[in-house]
């Protein structure tokens, strides 16, 4: 793992955080227009997180909160319209002005996708978890494993 | 008022359930509330020709509704299941020491049990008794089990459960096909059915009863459940849950008293039950042990009524079923409080007890002698209307039928004779063992029960108008009867003296003879190994199928996957088929061949996962060579996470793949190829048959004017297939908490590189 002992690694990805983070925004709003969704707007958060792990910035934690806060505003999100007798998941949509985007037209699929970016979100850190990845960043930077490893790639 | 009090029962076992501790014996108290409250109101009810109604459409696709009804017939059952429950929880609160512990979990079962049992007597549609039926099944469990750290009690928990849920998804079953014939799950609105659907419905319900009211051979569990406290056995197993059978027999008979099945078997399991128990009572030396086998005849003697079917034997039954649970719950009380004061219920070392406990040696007679049906007791006027009913019957009926019930009554007089001479017929003072003092919490529910036997016979023409109305509600034509107080010479009458009298002889006879020990329970036994057979088969297939090999897994699916792909070889149409839309996805195709063959050939791991994200990053070349912008990004995002995750976690291995023999690389060939073309199979296949139209205009209107979105793959995402995403996303947070529990498990243990 070059990523804890380079300084340049480690700088391109903080550098690239806020502006990932901008895009998946992006993309969770558009997704209802134009390419994108909770999905992979989960994803690229995802993506950046492991990054960021992978760097040594971050540790992959609180996996459970991601879920649990996705799960219910997935769960509330479906049941709310029952409420009002209508169907589950049955979906509002909202026209409203905004003063520099203009007229936007939003919906309760938007608050949904919200919980799916959550979800990915967990998802991802928990893979993450699982492996391990940390102790293992640590791991392979402290061990003189890397050596051999660099040896064997230029034999 | 029926909303109110069923809140009320299930507000006071939550309270119970979190006060428990601190309140200890005094919870009962709490418990015994709600029961009086039902138990008083109920009682302005009875013989009352209105009715009262509850109740809401739960599921209105299925028509599957909540409804509560009392009526006569609901009102007399909840007189007599929260008045005993609550005179129970009086009678507990001297049984239980002021040391023992778990009161709290007692009296809150126990109440959740009343609750269940009122709600089922007061079930008007099908549902609402099922559901109620299967919650009785549930806390009488637990009451079984409540030592839940004897085996015994354990073991006998486990059996009541296992037959009694048996029997709920029979009648589930019987249900379904009752409402299918009849086209009402209302139980007010039964009307009488008949043919094929009919008689499977008959057959299953009847089988449910059977295992609810210990019904041979399914009366197993029912001396087994004597593992329960003695107020539980007093309550569930006398007044109560096994009573629910008889309910469910008598509310539903006017429906199937005309199918071709419904007499024989339930006069079969009737009459068999009957004999069977009375023979059982006779044998056993544990005087809670007779009462449970009585019990279980005397609930054959009801079953028989009922399926004979006449008005009078159905009003002979109601009439008895009354009688019998305020006798029969005496006679547990009185079991108890002698197990309870000498610490022994075995009739062989019980004597001298007329002397040191004379109001429970009363209780016992007068509601053993109502028991056996001699006047001037509750018990006789009911037993006198059964065997008028028996001696009403014509023919074979009359003869085999009418023998068994006189038969069965003759037995009854014995096994009580020998139970009461048993525990309470020398005179002498038990040697060994002393005699507790009184507990007055224990007596007075005894006396309580004893008087209203007395008082049930004087006051008969009361209880007649209160029991013919409540038979009314299901046979009609019984409204002409009466219980009498002195028949006159009749048939029935002098029948009953010579029952009477032979039973008295038999009883003393029984009684002299001595008897070491009660049998053994084989039907009991037989049960119990079955039940370890299935857990013991279900551990050995289970070693057997998750075998822990992850490659023999995946082998496993494939080949699934291989099978299920052979239909579609046959719907291939050949003319198509064609090569490419598009020049690019044969180099795309081809880079994704080369990667995945390279894959299989690279020997660094690392190599490996770039390659397989090569195949994956050209896939999303295809996609783009369709126009699918969505699928792109969700393919490029999925195999760079997928990637670096292969990365991260590639530094746990060794960064070599171990060298495979020949015959395993082999192996792994075919199931590639096998699964390759499975695949191709099936989507050449189902691409050759489309149907009709494709829905893409369709729903890109609908993703328009309804999910007001133009990006219709999204709409269709979260609006249009919402559910779908729905589940898809649980699945996601399944799989998450997977990883995070398998991973804690672990307890982040070093693999070795």
């Amino acid at each position: 793992m070059i990523a804890r002992t380079s300084p340049i690694v480690s700088l391109a990805v903080r550098a690239v955080t806020p502006i990932a983070l901008v895009v998946a925004a992006y993309v969770l709003f558009a997704g209802h227009n134009q390419p994108g969704g909770g999905f992979a707007a989960g994803l690229m958060l995802g993506a950046i997180i492991v990054l960021r792990t992978v760097a040594g910035l971050q540790e992959p934690r609180h996996a459970t909160v991601w879920l649990s806060i996705g799960g219910v505003i997935a769960g509330v999100v479906a049941i709310a319209p029952m409420f009002w007798g209508e169907p589950l998941l049955d979906q509002v949509v909202v026209t409203w002005d905004v003063p520099v985007l203009g007229t936007v037209k939003t919906g309760s699929a938007l608050l949904f996708d919200l919980g799916v970016v959550a979800i990915v979100v967990g998802l991802v850190i928990a893979l993450l978890d699982g492996l391990d990845a940390t102790s293992l960043v640590d791991r392979v930077r402290s061990s003189p494993s890397d050596d051999r490893n660099d040896r064997g790639a230029a034999a | 008022m029926i909303w109110f009090l069923l809140a009320l029962h299930a507000v006071v076992v939550v309270a119970i359930a979190f006060l428990g501790r601190p309140l200890g014996r005094a919870s009962l108290w709490l418990a015994a509330v709600p029961m009086a409250v039902t138990a008083a109101w109920s009682a302005t009810r009875l013989g009352s020709g209105d009715v009262i109604t509850a109740g809401f459409q739960w599921v209105p696709g299925l028509d599957v509704a909540i409804e509560f009804r009392v009526d006569a017939m609901g009102a007399l059952l909840s007189v007599l299941v929260s008045g005993i429950g609550a005179l129970v929880c009086v009678y507990a609160y001297g049984y239980f020491s002021p040391s023992a512990t778990s009161i709290g979990r007692f009296a809150a079962t126990l109440l959740a049990f009343s609750t269940a049992m009122v709600g089922l007597v007061w079930a008007n549609s099908v549902w609402t008794l099922f559901i109620f039926w299967e919650l009785t099944s549930i806390t009488s469990f637990l009451l079984v089990g409540f030592k839940h750290t004897d085996p015994v009690a354990r073991t006998a928990a486990r059996r009541a459960l296992v037959i009694t849920a048996a029997g709920g998804l029979s009648l589930l079953a019987g249900f379904v096909l009752f409402v299918d014939a009849a086209g009402t799950a209302l139980l007010s609105e039964i009307t009488p059915i008949t043919g094929a659907t009919a008689n499977a419905a008959a057959i299953l319900i009847l089988v449910a009863a059977a295992t609810k009211s210990a019904q041979f051979p399914f009366h197993v569990w029912l001396p087994g459940a004597m593992a329960a406290p003695t107020p539980v056995s007093a309550y569930l197993h006398s007044a109560t849950m096994v009573k629910a059978g008889v309910i469910l027999v008598a509310v539903i008979a006017p429906a199937f008293g005309d199918t071709d099945v419904w007499k024989p078997l339930g006069l079969s399991f009737g009459l068999a039950t009957m004999v069977w128990g009375a023979v059982g009572a006779l044998r056993h030396v544990d005087a809670k042990l007779i009462l449970a086998w009585g019990t279980v005849s005397q609930l054959g003697l009801l079953i028989t009524l009922l399926a004979v079917g006449t008005p009078k034997a159905t009003f002979a039954a109601i009439s008895i079923l009354v009688a019998h649970a305020v006798f029969k719950a005496a006679l547990f009380m009185v079991v108890g409080e002698v197990d309870v004061r000498t610490g022994t219920r075995n009739i062989n070392e019980l004597s001298g007890l007329r002397r040191s406990m004379p109001i429970t040696f009363a209780v016992a007679v007068i509601s053993g002698a109502s028991m056996a049906g001699i006047p001037p007791l509750l018990g006789f006027p009911a037993k006198e209307a059964a065997i008028e009913a028996a001696l009403g019957l014509s023919g074979t009926e009359f003869l085999v039928v009418g023998g068994l019930i006189i038969g069965g009554s003759v037995l009854t007089v014995a096994y009580t004779t020998r139970l009461l001479l048993g525990m309470f017929g020398s005179s002498e003072p038990m040697a060994d063992r002393d005699v507790a003092a009184r507990r007055p919490a224990m007596s007075a529910p005894e006396v309580i029960l004893a008087a209203a036997s007395v008082a049930g016979f004087v006051a008969l023409g009361w209880v007649t108008g209160i029991v013919r109305p409540a038979v009314v509600t299901v046979a009609p034509k019984a409204e002409v009867y009466s219980l009498l107080r002195w028949p006159g010479l009749t048939d029935a009458f002098l029948t009953s003296v010579a029952v009477v009298a032979v039973g008295l002889v038999v009883g003393v006879l029984l009684a002299r003879r001595h008897v070491v020990s009660g049998p053994v329970a084989r039907g009991a036994a037989n049960v119990d190994w079955t039940i370890d057979g299935v857990g013991r088969l279900a551990r050995q297939v289970a070693g057997r199928v998750q075998h822990g090999s992850l490659p023999l897994y995946l082998a496993t699916t494939v080949l699934v996957v291989c099978v299920a792909a052979v239909p579609f070889v046959g719907q291939i149409d050949g003319d198509s088929l064609y090569w490419w839309d598009n020049r690019a996805e044969a180099v795309l195709v081809l880079m994704i061949v080369a990667a995945a063959i390279s894959a299989t050939q690279v020997s660094s791991r690392l190599g490996a996962a770039l390659v397989l994200g090569g195949v994956g990053f050209s896939v999303a070349g295809l996609f783009v060579a369709h126009g699918a912008p969505d699928l792109v990004l969700t393919q490029l995002l999925v195999e760079t996470v997928i990637v670096v995750g292969f990365v991260v976690g590639l530094g746990r291995l060794a960064t070599t793949f171990p060298i495979a023999t020949r015959l395993w690389t082999a192996g792994r060939l075919v199931i590639a190829v096998a699964m390759g073309t499975a695949v191709a199979v099936a989507l050449a296949g189902s691409a050759s048959n489309t149907v009709g139209e494709a829905p893409v205009r369709e729903l890109a209107r609908t993703a328009q004017d309804d999910g007001g979105g133009k990006n219709v793959v999204n709409v269709i995402l979260t609006d249009t297939r919402a559910l779908d995403t729905f589940g898809e996303v649980i699945v996601l947070m399944v799989v998450a908490v997977g990883i995070l529990t398998l991973s804690t498990k672990r307890g982040r243990r070093k693999v070795a590189r």
